[in-house]
């Protein structure tokens, strides 16, 4: 078994996938000659060729509309585009037509097609290129949204993102395309959607994130463990639809849960866990849902942009605030 | 094609069941013939034809209920011809936008800042009601005044010692809601005074005398003997006085009314307040014998106690209270002597009466008493 | 260099007064293909009337007319093949009744129920696009999976003049041309955006210039001439499928009817030039033709009129008679297979109807 970066779990599942089956075409801006510009694509043009690995014009609207077209056919297309902060000028294909072609042809045309974006901040990178606006596509009905944390899960969750007969928004976090390796076997085998994976067990609080805050949430679980608290930590990978079984579960054993992302506090997905621990949890909760965020603000440039981002200490004061309530 | 809507039928009326058609699709009707009978809240009428033509389309079958200004019949050919133009303006491109003239009856209200300083997250809570505690006589442990687990279990062991909460009932509990209401409302002040009664003869009871000086002071001062309304900001001065007794019987305290006393007389006033003992001590006072007052007479005295700053009950915006009465040394024209005195306290509302008005009263409360 | 340097000749075979100017195409020269087409274009008008008084008296909503345009529909359905795919706007029943829709699931769509757009005759055929341009990028990709698959077929997107301001469809046209794809792109230019007209809308001399920009062939064809309309997208249709090369195909019309039913063109448009437009409309033209040169008399006109207004009728009465859909179903389309916090708030739902009926 290989060992691989979370971009090579891409890059695998890709290619895996692609051999598997004739209909995958991946298309996007610098996909092909120049394998993507974090190199997710690698290798693929050289494998499969031009008209399976496409250089598109400078369209972000047209390249997502026309995978509609290509999915309507009955081709697999996944669209790359190439930093979420330019996944706006494709909002109006993605919620106006590849979220609601099946519901509104009853079945008759449907919308297999994969989105990938690179996501998230923490690369020093310019402007633009640092959003994590997840919660304007896990507010859609219709689309699937999900985000990796790990190799393993890049790997097997894209599998079943391309197998998907729906339309799914796929966001990898840039700032852990690289950081570590995982032992994964290319098997070939997806991990299942619409599901939480519980990465360490616990006791006394719950952690939920996604994406690359999980990296400042297992570190703070294991500083907590050092002062005695234990925390149990959830990935969430499909934020839409969220699988709040497990969720729910955990806090009924620990009474208290606390919410990471990097994407910014109002309305983000951590308001819609709260929400539904509300609803739902009540008489678990010995105290507040706390979310641990970004701020209401845009992300600062780079050189400040560790003031904004979630880091492990933020995470363990709100554990410790919670702790408070018994 | 033309589309016959249901006209109005007169008095507002908004719709009309159908009883009977007279034509049918396919028919040649003439302009004034009956289409078709229909029952409105008030009567049977029948619709005549505003035109020509021929019946295309009916809308409705009997005893459908139709709304007014909805289509009831179409001329001509639904399919052939094209319908006429739209009478007016729809505001839209798309849809169909309600629109209607009524006023909007809302408008946003000022926010009402919650009096609630109980923090306690919802398991605290439940386990505060299941362990019958209330959160109020809680002192939270946690940060920030928080109520922790902890702390309810503590209250429940104290409450295990000392037994269970006596709610309050009947009397008591009307006196603790009164009172409430009274502190939130009243704007009180306190006048106190002394009269010298060395004049009357030591009797038993001084309340008979007491209520004949507080009709003297209403006389006086009738601004004392009102009904002051806070929320509407008015007040309405009585010519009677219905004086409400503050009695302290077994069950509690409550507030004994004797409609229309202006006029009594000595010998009346003392005929009333027996009737009034012997139904107290029977426990026969009916509500309405409770209810009305205008102006209040507390005599603790008669227990004990000289002068106090007794509770101004809305609506009345006075109490008289009259204290223990007893030998005092005062100096009289340059001479010491020795007098009985009546302590006197008079609150008032300050919001329905003034300063002026409130001392003008005791004056000529105390005026009669040493008369 | 300026575009008005450049020049787009105006296909035309029948003038307004139904002559013929050309020879025939053709896959158009036989009575009996004539007399079809021109049972297209009526049977448009006559269900579009339909449409219009189903909505005036509200047993339907909010409908956009076809009036004035129907050779534009009739054209590009008769020159298409049964296996090219038509990715349509929202004007486009002339072309879509030739394809297998049928006149009672156009009208179930805009009656607002979903199954209308679930056609039971034609499988992969796009449903109506509401959000302007943006079913060309759809095109495209069609485009795009027939050329990889190497098949013999076309795709048709129409819009209409508003719709070419659009960023959707300057990309479009832009990736069709530069990857070779077999999609023709038909504006039914009929002058007016609700009530924009096409002065306000763009520079371009004509809406087939902008093919120009996007390096791929422009067609102009006069859009009330239905012999015209199928010459032309024949020619386009055989480019792309054989070719791979795109094209725009800018037909000029008139939109007599409203924007939709809850428009009022009479607040921006002049009462005479829309009774000018009307002198030019398809059917007049068309019919004087057929009377001039193939012997058509008053009563087959009648006769034709009649049989459309019974297939119109009839189809008005198999929509009266759709039944409802079943409670809930509108939980059960958004994916594959619902999820389970879908079947939780169905379940909700489906209680609180219980309730409270």
């Amino acid at each position: 078994m290989a060992e691989w970066t979370l971009l090579e779990g891409v890059n695998r599942a890709f290619a895996s996938e692609m051999r598997r089956d004739a209909n995958v075409i991946v298309l996007g801006e610098d996909v092909g000659v120049n394998g993507g510009v974090f190199r997710a694509t690698d290798g693929l043009q050289d494998e499969f060729g031009i008209e399976r690995v496409i250089d598109t014009p400078l369209a972000e609207s047209v390249i997502v509309g026309m995978a509609i077209g290509m999915a309507a056919q009955g081709l697999r297309p996944i669209v790359e585009l190439q930093f979420m902060g330019f996944i706006y000028p494709a909002v109006d294909q993605i919620i106006n037509h590849a979220s609601r072609l099946r519901n509104r042809t009853r079945g008759r045309i449907t919308c297999p097609m994969v989105i990938r974006a690179p996501f998230g901040g923490g690369i020093h990178a310019p402007e633009h290129h640092s959003e994590s606006t997840e919660a304007l596509f896990a507010h859609m009905p219709g689309v699937r949204v999900v985000v990796p944390s790990s190799p393993a899960r890049a790997y097997g969750l894209l599998l079943a993102a391309i197998r998907d007969p729906d339309p799914v928004v796929f966001l990898e976090p840039k700032r852990v395309y690289r950081l570590g390796k995982q032992e994964v076997e290319d098997s070939g085998e997806a991990l299942p959607l619409d599901t939480c994976f519980v990465l360490r067990d616990g006791i006394d609080v719950t952690l939920v994130s996604w994406g690359a805050s999980i990296k400042e949430t297992l570190e703070a679980a294991a500083e907590l463990a050092r002062v005695g608290v234990d925390a149990e930590v959830i990935d969430v990978a499909t934020l839409s639809p969220l699988d709040m079984d497990t969720i729910l579960d955990s806090v009924a054993r620990t009474g208290r849960c606390v919410i990471v992302h990097e994407a910014a506090r109002s309305c983000g997905v951590g308001a819609e866990i709260a929400a539904r621990l509300a609803a739902e949890g009540i008489t678990s909760l010995l105290a507040p849902v706390l979310r641990v965020t970004g701020f209401d603000t845009v992300m600062p440039l780079y050189r400040y942009e560790d003031q904004y981002m979630p880091g492990v200490h933020r995470i363990v004061d709100a554990v410790q605030e919670v702790m408070g309530y018994r | 094609m033309n589309i016959f809507k249901l006209p109005d039928l007169g008095e507002g009326l908004p719709d009309a069941e159908i009883v009977e058609w007279h034509v049918k699709p396919g028919d040649e009707v003439s302009e004034g013939q009956t289409l078709v009978s229909v029952e409105t809240a008030k009567a049977i009428i029948d619709v005549p034809s505003p035109q020509s033509g021929r019946i295309a389309r009916l809308y409705g079958k009997e005893s459908d209920v139709i709304d007014v200004g909805r289509p009831l019949v179409a001329f001509g050919d639904d399919i052939a011809e094209p319908s006429e133009a739209k009478a007016k303006d729809s505001g839209t491109v798309v849809g169909e936008m309600e629109s209607t003239e009524d006023i909007i009856p809302e408008a946003a209200i000022g926010r009402h800042h919650s009096s609630s300083t109980i923090k306690a997250t919802p398991a605290v809570r439940a386990l505060a009601n299941r362990m019958d505690v209330e959160l109020s006589m809680v002192t939270p442990s946690g940060r920030d005044g928080v109520i922790l687990a902890d702390d309810v279990r503590r209250v429940a062991r104290i409450l295990a010692e000392h037994g269970p909460m006596e709610p309050l009932r009947g009397v008591r509990r009307a006196m603790a809601r009164n009172m409430a209401q009274a502190h939130a409302e009243v704007a009180p002040a306190t006048l106190l005074e002394d009269a010298d009664i060395t004049g009357i003869a030591a009797r038993s009871d001084i309340t008979p005398r007491l209520i004949r000086a507080l009709i003297a002071g209403c006389k006086a001062e009738p601004s004392l003997n009102a009904w002051y309304d806070g929320h509407a900001n008015g007040r309405r001065v009585l010519e009677r006085i219905h004086l409400g007794l503050a009695v302290d019987a077994p069950q509690g305290l409550f507030v004994a009314v004797l409609l229309d006393i202006q006029n009594d007389d000595d010998d009346a006033i003392v005929a009333r307040l027996a009737e009034l003992k012997g139904k107290i001590k029977q426990r026969s006072l009916t509500p309405a014998e409770l209810r009305g007052y205008s102006i209040t007479l507390s005599n603790y005295g008669a227990i004990a106690g000289r002068y106090a700053s007794p509770v101004v009950l809305p609506p009345t915006v006075a109490i008289l209270g009259a204290g223990k009465s007893r030998d005092e040394v005062v100096a009289r024209d340059g001479e010491i002597v020795i007098r009985h005195i009546l302590p006197l306290a008079l609150t008032f509302d300050h919001r329905a009466v003034t300063g002026g008005e409130a001392a003008r009263f005791l004056k000529a409360v105390i005026t009669d008493l040493e008369a | 260099m300026q575009a008005s340097d450049i020049h787009f000749e105006t296909t035309e075979f029948l003038d307004s007064s139904g002559k013929l100017l050309r020879p025939l195409p053709a896959m158009l020269s036989s009575r009996d293909q004539l007399v079809e087409l021109y049972r297209v274009m009526v049977q448009t008008r006559v269900f579009d009337r339909a449409a219009i008084n189903l909505q005036r008296t509200g047993e339907m909503g909010t409908y956009p007319s076809n009036e004035g345009q129907e050779a534009i529909g009739a054209g590009i359905g008769y020159a298409m093949q049964d296996d090219d795919v038509l990715v349509p706007y929202y004007r486009d029943i002339a072309t879509q009744i030739q394809r297998g829709v049928l006149l009672e699931e156009i009208l179930r769509y805009w009656g607002g129920d979903e199954w209308g757009m679930h056609f039971r005759h034609q499988a992969e055929d796009f449903p109506v696009s509401v959000p302007i341009a943006t079913q060309a990028c759809h095109a495209v990709g069609i485009g795009y999976a027939i050329r990889y698959r190497q098949q013999a077929r076309a795709v048709v997107t129409t819009c209409g003049d508003g719709a070419t301001s659009k960023g959707d469809f300057y990309e479009s046209i832009n990736i069709a041309g530069v990857m070779g794809l077999p999609v023709v792109f038909v504006v039914n230019n009929n002058r007016w955006a609700i009530s924009v007209p096409l002065e306000k809308q763009t520079a371009a001399p004509t809406i087939a210039h902008k093919a120009l920009a996007a390096g791929i062939d422009g067609y102009r064809v006069d859009g009330n001439d239905a012999v015209a309309m199928v010459q032309v997208m024949s020619d386009a249709l055989q480019q792309a499928r054989a070719h791979r090369r795109p094209s725009i195909v800018e037909a000029l019309s008139y939109r007599l009817g409203d924007h939709t039913t809850a428009d009022d063109a009479n607040r921006y448009r002049p009462r005479e030039e829309l009774e000018a437009a009307r002198a030019l409309e398809p059917l007049i033209r068309y019919k004087a033709y057929l009377q001039a040169g193939h012997d058509w008399s008053d009563d087959d006109d009648e006769s034709l009129y009649a049989d459309c207004v019974a297939e119109a009728r009839s189809a008005i009465e198999v929509y009266r008679a759709f039944p409802p859909q079943p409670a809930g179903e509108f939980f059960d389309y958004m994916y594959a297979r619902p999820t389970a916090d879908l079947e939780k708030q169905k379940q909700e739902w489906l209680t609180q109807v219980k309730r409270h009926g």
